[in-house]
């Protein structure tokens, strides 16, 4: 019984679309696109929404199975692990530059010269423990903590109405930067990947697949209307500021007649950041028990916690080539796993459905 | 024919009872008929014996039978036959067990008294509007409160003995096609498997009943009040009553329930729903605010509005400890003045209140040890304590626990802490019952009396997170 229901599900997903987009993401685009990024993250938005549909089906034809057992059974355990393995990257990778763009907004803003593992030194045993307390534990305290982070946010976006904004010009970039930022920014995406692991925990009723489109939609308009307020704002100068919701608050003087409201802000991205971990880490660790079956979960928390530590610690003073690597190598991993995996299921079930009508007439 | 030896069975139970000093035997002989009462003298009522057995004995003519001894001389309520094995179990639950020399069959009458109070107004819950009767020490006076409430054939009471030595009587009662079965099955498997030699008080047994005894958090209700009872037993619930126990078990639990107040349900919905939302500020005032003050004046300092930095910055300048330290030793000033008063007699209660408050909060202030903002803090987080004092243990563990992650951490430390406990609690349902219900998971038709109260007509349903065999209230 431990299946989370389609609302826990919706609030998971909304999380994973949530990731980098609301922070470094809009000022990496506007160099390349200006105001046009807008349509490249609604481009995005909707081949990630495709996977929905093909999720449903999928979990529809196979209730209750296993996402590794579907392609064992049907691409054999070699090309199964390295699929997993490549999943295992795309996610461990994800939850690398969540964390380290909000540790570099955190150090700016909080710790200053503190010791650089201190954020992590919170968050690692949150999310280790989430992760072994499973799917379940994690996804209904994100629901309960679902309403505070959406106000949060939402509370972002009316206050940065309180500065000067200016609607932003469009359709200044060509096809080439259009395409190209596409290919760059690939790797934040891809979110409803989450689902197809854990697909079998969870319980979809009839006629509740539409929530799930519903939180998805949610999340998306949320997330462009911060990409619009955020262009808005600050104009021709919007890449170089590389934390998208706290910088909304900035400059907004009418409340800063009651103190900093970037707390406001920073809460919500705390939040946001440390759920957006949990997920990935058990997303992590869920590749890795299958990957390697003679090793419980304790193992690949463990695993998963020394290779963070190591590339957070090898990174972090390398900050500008980690978003590079999101930016140029990470897109070939993403793109696999984004678009070929899922083409991948569609015919796989386009093969089922063929044989069940085969089965159908031979009866 | 003899059936028994009637003296030789009286010493045989005195033997079996140590000669105990309160153990006694009356005889009563009729030609050949000899009977003797058996009972142990400080828990029965002597008068009650004297007019209902020894008297109506003494005048009734004729050969007596056991049959007509139960039916017809004997004028207790309650008389019934036992076997020999038996007897010392009776006598030591208060009654007269009676041996004959024309019968094998022993009667056992039930006379037991002994000292009780009344039931008055529980001091852990005082009311407002609403009944103020309390349950008290004695489990049959607890049923009779119970049974006032709930004129249905369908309450049913289970008792079972618990503890070799005091063999404490213990009921599980429920509502018959309302409660969860798996639910009453789990609670009695539990209790029957209890070994202990004594059980004093119902939190011997509480201790028993949680899933995971060595958590922090409470996993399963208590409550003084029989109308609470009878609340939570209409929603489905079990309720563990022990004898020698004023405190009554209800299982499952849920968070949301400490948050409850049975004056909630006595008064206008909308001002329940307000104090019940001031409740849970309270409870996150309680929680948080030390650990945020600290995070706020070590990290975050630049968050505050300027005049209130400069009041804090004016009154730290020179303390002998750091933020942290300071707090730290407000907070176990605070707790060793609680201790103390509660266990002080009350006249030296005041006295440890007037120095408490007056000499160690004004003159540490005074004499640069702590700073007023500091106090302020602490004690706001004190007071705010008591808006759920069935929490209060907990939450102050908690603090301290928060202190530590304000202070080294920051605000991401709070966050973290806060969210670690939410997915510990997550992860563990009390008798398939989530305890975070009905918010985490959401349970729409539980969430009409949660934080938020509707009128009680809109209840129709029962919670639906203690899983009820009967979803309706009708």
């Amino acid at each position: 019984m431990n299946k989370i229901n389609v609302r826990q599900t919706g609030v998971i997903i909304v999380m994973c679309i949530f990731a980098n987009k609301i922070l470094l993401m809009p000022s990496l685009m506007y160099e390349q696109t200006s105001a046009d990024s807008i349509f490249v993250l609604i481009t995005l938005f909707l081949l990630d929404l495709a996977m929905l549909p093909i999720f449903i089906w999928l979990k529809n034809s196979y209730p209750d199975k296993k996402f590794y057992d579907i392609l064992k059974d049907k691409l054999g355990v070699v090309i199964t692990k390295i699929i997993y393995l490549a999943l295992l990257c795309f996610f461990f990778f994800k939850c690398l530059l969540v964390f380290s763009i909000t540790y570099v907004y955190f150090k700016q803003q909080i710790y200053h010269n503190e010791f650089i593992f201190m954020a992590l030194i919170a968050f690692l045993p949150v999310i280790n423990h989430a992760v072994l307390c499973g799917v379940r534990t994690f996804a209904r305290t994100i629901q309960l903590f679902f309403g505070i982070v959406i106000a949060g946010f939402i509370i972002c976006l009316i206050i940065s109405l309180f500065t000067p904004i200016a609607a932003p010009y469009f359709f200044v970039s060509n096809a080439s930067q259009f395409f190209s930022s596409l290919y760059n920014h690939v790797f934040s995406f891809g979110d409803f990947i989450i689902l197809f692991l854990i697909m079998d925990r969870i319980e979809i009723k009839k006629g509740q697949a539409k929530h799930l489109y519903f939180y998805s939609l949610f999340a998306m308009f949320l997330v462009v209307t911060l990409f619009y307020l955020f262009y808005a704002k600050y104009q021709i100068t919007a890449f170089m500021h590389n934390n998208a919701l706290a910088d909304l608050l900035v400059f907004s003087v009418q409340f800063n007649a009651i103190g900093r409201l970037d707390i406001i802000a920073m809460l919500t991205i705390m939040f946001i950041t440390l759920f957006q971990m949990e997920i990935f880490n058990y997303a992590f660790c869920d590749c890795f028990v299958n990957i390697f079956p003679l090793l419980n979960k304790n193992y690949s928390v463990v695993v998963f916690d020394v290779l963070f530590c190591i590339l957070y610690y090898v990174f972090i003073g390398r900050y500008e080539t980690m978003v590079t690597s999101t930016l140029f190598w990470l897109p070939y991993l993403a793109i696999v796993i984004n678009y070929i995996l899922p083409l991948v299921m569609v015919l796989i079930l386009i093969i089922r459905r063929r044989g069940e009508k085969k089965n159908k007439s031979n009866l | 024919m003899s059936y028994f030896n009637v003296e030789k069975k009286v010493k045989e139970v005195k033997t079996a009872l140590n000669e105990s000093v309160d153990f006694s035997y009356r005889y009563f002989k009729r030609g050949n008929q000899k009977l003797a009462f058996i009972y142990l003298k400080s828990i029965i009522d002597g008068q009650l014996f004297s007019s209902a057995v020894y008297f109506p004995l003494q005048t009734f003519e004729g050969e007596l039978s056991i049959d007509k001894l139960k039916n017809d001389i004997l004028k207790a309520i309650d008389i019934k036959e036992v076997k020999e094995m038996d007897i010392i179990k009776e006598v030591l639950d208060g009654r007269v067990v009676v041996v004959t020399n024309f019968s094998k069959k022993l009667l056992s009458i039930d006379l037991l008294k002994f000292p009780t109070r009344a039931p008055t107004e529980p001091p852990t819950s005082p009311v407002i509007q609403g009944p103020r009767e309390g349950f008290v020490e004695d489990m049959q006076t607890n049923i009779t409160l119970l049974r006032r409430r709930l004129k249905s054939k369908d309450l049913v009471i289970d008792v079972l003995r618990v503890g070799s030595q005091t063999q404490t009587k213990v009921c599980i009662t429920y509502l018959k096609g309302i409660a969860n079965k798996k639910i009453v099955k789990e609670v009695t498997d539990k209790i029957k498997k209890i070994k202990t030699d004594g059980v004093l008080d119902s939190y011997n047994i509480l201790v028993y009943l949680e899933n995971r005894p060595e958590s922090l958090f409470k996993q399963v209700g208590n409550t003084e009040k029989p109308d609470i009872v009878t609340s939570k037993l209409l929603e489905g619930k079990v309720a563990v009553i022990v004898d020698n126990s004023p405190i009554v078990l209800t299982i499952p639990f849920i968070f949301i329930e400490d948050l409850q107040n049975s004056n909630d349900y006595y008064t206008n919905h909308h001002y329940s729903s307000f104090v019940r939302v001031i409740r849970l500020l309270g409870l996150l005032i309680a929680l948080i605010a030390p650990g945020f003050y600290l995070a706020l004046q070590l990290y975050h300092y630049n968050i505050l509005p300027l005049n209130f930095l400069i009041t804090i910055a004016d009154t730290t300048q020179g303390l002998p400890f750091t933020p942290f330290l300071e707090i730290l030793f407000i907070f176990l000033l605070f707790q060793i003045l609680y201790e103390v008063s509660l266990r002080l007699p009350s006249y030296l209660g005041l006295a440890t209140s007037v120095v408490g408050a007056l000499i160690l909060g004004d003159t540490g202030v005074k004499a640069g040890l702590i700073s007023p903002p500091g106090v302020i803090i602490v004690a706001l987080s004190k007071i705010a304590l008591y808006t759920i004092p069935e929490q209060a243990p907990q939450i102050t563990v908690l603090q301290l626990l928060f202190i530590v992650l304000g202070g080294s951490l920051g605000l991401i430390g709070l966050i973290s802490g806060l969210v670690y406990i939410i997915n510990y609690l997550n992860n563990y349902d009390s008798f398939c019952t989530p305890y975070l219900a009905p918010y985490s998971p959401r349970i729409p038709q539980d969430l009409k009396d949660a934080i938020l109260v509707d009128p009680i007509y809109f209840q129709r349903y029962r919670p639906k997170s203690f899983s009820p065999e009967k979803k309706e209230r009708v």
